[in-house]
Order: structure tokens, then C-alpha cells, then sequence
């Protein structure tokens, strides 16, 4: 029954948006309830579509959209385990934010504006979710991309803000021009399939061209090299979105945001689009040919090489970081690095346990960064400051948030038991992704273990950066005169449960594995999963993450808390490795100034408007069109004398002139 | 009386109307030739309409001597403020709309 709504899901924040925007102003708390109701419905709806089709069962709705030639468009929606656990996080995830946000915009006069762009933003986030086709997909990915710009620059009299969105903007639009170009390709290739009689491809009825299933059915007609570029250009489009090297500067700069975006857009749902676009067109990514490394397709080589890269990558930055939420924007980008990184080598020893084994650190990843970044905002709306250098002594006083903020750092940290299984969301999904990337290792060899390094390293770093913020933050003494007190309730109960969230959600795991992996095989998709044989992991290896957590707990605890070393000698500028980490590797220097100020501005918008402003403006038209123009007007304006008599002559001259033509022509009398 | 004679002082209205125009410099000599153009239309819709035995011409006159009315008030009006801001209705004083 609820499957017959599934379309409200989306078109329930939509209407919130439009109502909102338009009539928020007159509504208790800036309209903030419409969207809370809207989005509690989608939830609602989502829950009860879950409990419908668990555990075989999927949502397929398609309606033609436009057609040309041979290939019909459509609008439709696709509800799979893959979609559903992912409607429901976003749903969820968005819901106890926009509670959090009636507490935490309370003072801001344009609440009316955030609720409705929030709206807008879950609906598109949805839309993207549940999208069938690649073209619908891509139109919500705009719509979210949009909606990041203008929250981003939220606060838009604030230069930085402003400076952000457009950053963020710009950024995210190289991703979205190589995804688009990944489309188009795939769109030629299908053609060129379809109408090519040898290959006997037909497109089903009430089946479109660019829905994923017939993408999934043409897998093997499409040739391998064009596979190879069209998942290069889809991951392209992903490395925007999720912000993963070289396209991850937009993500901490996007912090500008209120903080409540920031937990909703770029921790908990947004920048897993990226993610989400691979794990859904994993088949595609899957079928690439094997030519750089034996066994390893070669896109989700890429993929492992990228995410692993920058789980690390951007640990090292969120070490140094001193602004609360740019170390957890840091830790996001690395965390999504994890994701991308579980797609690539999981997907090369697994198949399509890849995606479950993504996903699931995709929720408890967007369990716990919420629950982090709300508890951040927390703390700033408390101190009314983000350097941490300026907190500290929180504990005391706002004793919910700490604790909650406690729970989201172990989380984080992947901090649990092994052996009997009992631990926080991260353990069970982190610990997963760096066996898998020990296996990768041990099926590859030789520089296939670099995965591993990356993955066990950047566990190091991650518990001590997180550790490092949590103490700075709530304990020792207050380093600034500030009047601090706990958040009120509206605030600290979306903390809470999202807290037990992030403790208990782990436990699902067993469940939530044997949903999601039958996903493509629901789909009609056969994937050819080569079984290796099991691999055992030795004992140390299983253990070695939750040592690595503890062992970050442990150093963050000696040097923040007890404060038995001196950091004062290692940070300063003349430290040449804190120093590149504190300038983020230069990339807002190199990004932003070099590639952005000097090349494209001072080459090429410069020349630009050189070829504009003095050949195209200057010659052509200012010399040769205009003043040709302008002479040969300056004679014919002449005509206009301005005296009444002298038309009226005209006119009975012209009408003269008509009738004896008129009467040539004709003849007769 | 045939056609013809209707015709020929329709004509010889009509050309004294124009001539009218095009010679005078007063603005309401010009709008009274005007009035002489229009109605020797007139004179030769009711004259083809009796020459065809039909009363559709008749009926088009009588539409046509209204709107020639209107349009005679609306010229007068405009001829007034004119004066009102000029100080005259002479034509060849009024030629600020040229180049």
C-alpha cells in the first residue's frame, strides 16, 4: 500500500519547499514545521515501503518522459535494498536535523529561507536516491548541487561565505561536466548497440533507454575500452561530489555554512551522492577490463587508488586543523576516501558485497558525522566561537553534548571488541573495510598491500585527530572568558538519538549484508563474482584496527589531556611538515590562486576579453559594422522632416504609385 | 443621374481634400479636408450601394460617418492642447518629431 505512494517521498519535501519559501514568514518558528512534517512523512513512507518488499521485493514506476528517434526517456522510480537503506538514512538523518536546526537557527532572521532550501535539498537528495534512470539522477545531482551552493553561501554578507559557495560551486561543476560527458557516451554506445541488427538488443517494454536496468543489461555488448571511460567519467562526477582528491578543497571550505548544513549536506548526505553513483552503477565499474593490475578492474582500481589516497590524504590535514568543524569536514573527506576505497578493493575480492560493504560505512558513517557535527554545533552555538584553541573546559558544562560528542569520536575511531562482536557503528563497518583491503592485498601482492597501508594508517590518524578534538574541546581549563550552558532540549535530543545510533547501529550488520547483496541479482543482473578461496585474516590483522584506535585514543589522550609533551616546538611555522599540513598541501594556494586567479582569470578570462573588448568589439563591430551603419543612417535620417504635409504627399504618391501598378498588372480598363 | 456623376463629384471632392492637405498649414483646414476625403468614400459607398441594389453599403456609410466623428473630436482635442502648449496650430511651427 505504501508502494503506491512512493512518489510522495520526494514530492512531500517539494511541496514543504514551495510552501515555505513563499509563506514561511507568516508560520510559527519561520515555517519550520511544514518541512519537519514533509520530511517525518517521507520517512514514514520510506519505513513502510521497507517493511513491504524486505526481503526479495522492489518498487519499479516508469513514465515515458520524451522521446527521439529510438529512445525513449523517462521519469520513474527505482526502490532496492540499495535505494531503500539509503531513503531511509537520508530520511532519518534529515529529520533530526531539521528538529536540531529549530533550536540551532533560532536567532537567525532568514529561518524561513534555510527551512525551505533544506526541504529542497532532501527532496533532491531523495529524488536522487530513488532515481531509476541516469538522466533523472543526473538532474537531481544538480538540484543538490544547487542547493549546497546556496546554503554554503547561506550566510551570503559574509565574503568567505560567499566565497565558499562559489568555490564549492565551481569545483563540484568539473565533477558534474565529466559526469555528464560519461552520460553522453554511454547514451552513444547504447545507440550504436540498439541499432546495430548483429547484437539482437532490444529495450523491453516499459523499459527506457537510460534506466539502469537496460545500462546493466548492455553491459557486455558495450566495448571495454569505452566501459573502462565511461566509469572513469562517472567516478569523475563522484570525485566532485564526494569530495575526493583533487576536488576534496571545496568540502572544509564549504564549513562557512551554519553548522546544521554542514551536518546535513556535507557529512550525512550530499557528498555520499558520489558514492552512492558508484555503488549504482557498480555492475559497470565491475565488467571493466583487467589490464593494469591481474584480477582488478580497472576502474575500481582507480576508484581503490583515489578513495585510498585521500582517506589518508585528508586525515593528515584534520590533525592540524584548529577550526571544530573543518577537522570534521577533514575527517568526512577521509571517511568518504574509505567509502570509495571499500568499492574499489572490495569489489575486486568480493563482487558486489563491495556495495553492501560501502553503504554500510556510508550509514554509520552518516550516523556518527552527524551526530559529531550537530554536537559541534552545539558547542558553537554554546561558545559562540569554532577555534578550539579558544574552548576547552567544556565538560562540566554541558555534560549531553560531551558525552554524545564521545560516543560519536569512538564511533569514529572504530572502537569496539573483537571476537565477541560488540562495538560501536565504525568498528563493525571501518574494520570491515581495511580486512578488505588487507585481502585485496594478500589476492594482489606487490603494491596492492598500499591499500592497506593507507587504510591502517589513516585509522591511526582518524582516532587521533578525533581525540585530539574532544579533549581540546571539553577538557582542561577554559582557555577564554566565555559564558557557556548546555543546548536546549529541541537540540540535545536529536543528539541523543543519533548517539544510540552510532553505538547500536553496528549490530545490524549480519542483517544489513544479506539485504543489500542480493540487490543487482533483484535488479535481473547477472554479475559474475569469481569466489577466491576465503581468506582467514591472521589474528593480528583483525585486531590491528581496534589497535590503532585505542592507540590513537592513547596518544591524544598523553599529549591533549596530560599535556606531557610540549607541542608549542613542533607547532610553529618553522616546522616545515606542520606547515604544509596547516596550509592544507597548498591546494587552497594552488586551487584557488594559481589555477583560479591566474590562469583562468589572468590567461584566459584576460585574453578573452582582449579577443572580446578589442578585435571582436573593437574592429569588427566599433570600425566596420558600426560606423558603416552609423553613415549610411546619417543620410537616410534626413528623410524624416518632421513636416505633417510632407507624408501626406508621400502617402498619396504612394497609393498613386500602387493603383497604376496595380492596373498594369490587371489590365483591362 | 448615373453612377458616374455620383462618381465624378466623389472625385472632385476627394482630389480637393488632398490638395487641401498637402497646401494647407493650418491644423484644422487640414482636418476639415480630412473630412471632405472621407466623405466622398462616403458619397461612394452609398452610391455603389444603390447602383447594386444592396444596403451593405448604406449601413458601412452610416459605421463610417460615426467613426468619422470620433476621429474629428479626438483631431480637435489634440488641437487644442496643442494650442494650449504652442501657442499655435500652425503646422509648419510643429516639427519637433525629426531628425
Amino acid at each position: 500500500m505504501f508502494k503506491d505512494y512512493a512518489a510522495l517521498i520526494v514530492l512531500l519535501p517539494v511541496i514543504a519547499f514551495v510552501l515555505t519559501l513563499f509563506l514561511g514568514k507568516k508560520l510559527y518558528s519561520g515555517g519550520a514545521l511544514l518541512p519537519i512534517a514533509a520530511i517525518a512523512g517521507s520517512f514514514i513512507i520510506s519505513l513502510g515501503i521497507f517493511f513491504e518488499i524486505y526481503p526479495d521485493g522492489i518498487v519499479q514506476q516508469s513514465i515515458p518522459w520524451f522521446s527521439s528517434g529510438i529512445s525513449q526517456m523517462n521519469m520513474g522510480i527505482l526502490i532496492d535494498p540499495l535505494a531503500i537503506v539509503m531513503l531511509l538514512m537520508v530520511s532519518f538523518v534529515s529529520l533530526l536535523i531539521h528538529i536540531y536546526a529549530v533550536g540551532y537557527m533560532s536567532h537567525d532572521p532568514a529561518k524561513s529561507r534555510y527551512f525551505a532550501e533544506t526541504s529542497l535539498f532532501t527532496a533532491a537528495m531523495l529524488s536522487v536516491i530513488l532515481s531509476d534512470n541516469i538522466l533523472q539522477f543526473f538532474i537531481s545531482w544538480e538540484i543538490v548541487g544547487v542547493c549546497s551552493f546556496l546554503l554554503i553561501g547561506f550566510w551570503y554578507h559574509k565574503p568567505s561565505a560567499a566565497a565558499a559557495a562559489k568555490k564549492a560551486f565551481l569545483v563540484t561543476r568539473i565533477g558534474d561536466v565529466l559526469f555528464l560527458a560519461g552520460i553522453v557516451m554511454l547514451y552513444v554506445n547504447l545507440v550504436k548497440i540498439i541499432n546495430d541488427p548483429a547484437n539482437a538488443f532490444e529495450i523491453g517494454s516499459g523499459n527506457f533507454i537510460l534506466q539502469f536496468k537496460t545500462m546493466f543489461e548492455a553491459i557486455p555488448l558495450i566495448d571495454k575500452t569505452q566501459l573502462t571511460y565511461i566509469t572513469l567519467l562517472f567516478f569523475g562526477g563522484a570525485v566532485g561530489k564526494s569530495g575526493q582528491f583533487p576536488l576534496h578543497g571545496w568540502l572544509p571550505d564549504a564549513m562557512e555554512g551554519p553548522t546544521t548544513v554542514s551536518a546535513l549536506i556535507h557529512a550525512a548526505t550530499m557528498v555520499t551522492a558520489g558514492v552512492y553513483l558508484v555503488a549504482r552503477t557498480f555492475p559497470m565499474f565491475f565488467n571493466t577490463p583487467a589490464t593494469i593490475m591481474t584480477g582488478v578492474p580497472d576502474s575500481l582500481l582507480i576508484v581503490a587508488i583515489f578513495g585510498g589516497f585521500t582517506a589518508l590524504f585528508a586525515a593528515t590535514m584534520g590533525l592540524v586543523m584548529n577550526d571544530i568543524k573543518r577537522v570534521l569536514a577533514y575527517s568526512t573527506v577521509s571517511q568518504l576516501g574509505y567509502m570509495m576505497l571499500a568499492l574499489g578493493t572490495a569489489g575486486a575480492v568480493a563482487g558486489t558485497q563491495a556495495v553492501s560493504c560501502s553503504i554500510f560505512h556510508l550509514i554509520s558513517h552518516a550516523f556518527f558525522k552527524a551526530l559529531l557535527f550537530l554536537c559541534a554545533g552545539s558547542v558553537i552555538h554554546a561558545v559562540g566561537t569554532n577555534d578550539i584553541r579558544e574552548m576547552g573546559g567544556l565538560f562540566n558544562k554541558m555534560k549531553i553534548t560531551a558525552t554524545t560528542m564521545f560516543i560519536g569520536a569512538l564511533a569514529l575511531a572504530g572502537i569496539g571488541i573483537p571476537f565477541i562482536d560488540i562495538g560501536t557503528a565504525g568498528f563493525f563497518s571501518k574494520d570491515l573495510i581495511i580486512e578488505k583491503s588487507f585481502e585485496f592485498g594478500e589476492k594482489t601482492g606487490g603494491w596492492g598491500w598500499i591499500f592497506y597501508g593507507f587504510a591502517i594508517l589513516a585509522a591511526l590518524l582518524t582516532s587521533i585527530y578525533i581525540f585530539r578534538l574532544w579533549f581540546m574541546v571539553f577538557t582542561g581549563k577554559p582557555r577564554s572568558e566565555r559564558h557557556s550552558h548546555e543546548s536546549p532540549g529541541v537540540m540535545t535530543v536529536p543528539l541523543m538519538i543519533l548517539a544510540v545510533f552510532a553505538l547500536l547501529f553496528g549490530f545490524l550488520h549480519t542483517g544489513f549484508f544479506g539485504y543489500v547483496e542480493t540487490n543487482f541479482e533483484l535488479m535481473g543482473v547477472e554479475i559474475a563474482v569469481h569466489e577466491g578461496e576465503v581468506v582467514h585474516p591472521p589474528i593480528i590483522i583483525v585486531l590491528l584496527p581496534v589497535i590503532v584506535g585505542v592507540l590513537g585514543f592513547l596518544v591524544s589522550y598523553v599529549i591533549y589531556y596530560k599535556r606531557m609533551l610540549d607541542m608549542s616546538k613542533i607547532i610553529s611555522s618553522e616546522n616545515p611538515l606542520y606547515k604544509l599540513l596547516y596550509n592544507r598541501y597548498y591546494e587552497p594556494k594552488i586551487g584557488a590562486d594559481l589555477i583560479g586567479v591566474k590562469l583562468t582569470h589572468d590567461v584566459v578570462a584576460q585574453s578573452g576579453e582582449f579577443i572580446d573588448r578589442k578585435i571582436i568589439d573593437g574592429l569588427v563591430i566599433d570600425t566596420i559594422i558600426s560606423n558603416t551603419i552609423f553613415k549610411i543612417s546619417e543620410i537616410i535620417r534626413k528623410l524624416q522632416t518632421g513636416v505633417v504635409q510632407n507624408y501626406a504627399s508621400i502617402t498619396i504618391l504612394g497609393v498613386a504609385l500602387l493603383l497604376v501598378l496595380l492596373k498594369l498588372k490587371l489590365g483591362g480598363i | 443621374m448615373g453612377l458616374y456623376s455620383y462618381l465624378l463629384i466623389s472625385i472632385i471632392i476627394f482630389t480637393i481634400g488632398v490638395y487641401g492637405i498637402i497646401t494647407q498649414r493650418s491644423g484644422i483646414k487640414i482636418l476639415m479636408c480630412i473630412e471632405l476625403l472621407l466623405n466622398s468614400a462616403n458619397l461612394n459607398l452609398v452610391a455603389f450601394s444603390s447602383y447594386n441594389d444592396d444596403a451593405t453599403g448604406q449601413v458601412f456609410a452610416l459605421f463610417s460617418i460615426a467613426i468619422a466623428a470620433a476621429e474629428a473630436a479626438i483631431g480637435f482635442a489634440i488641437l487644442v492642447a496643442l494650442f494650449r502648449l504652442r501657442d499655435t496650430i500652425n503646422l509648419d511651427n510643429i516639427n519637433i518629431l525629426r531628425w
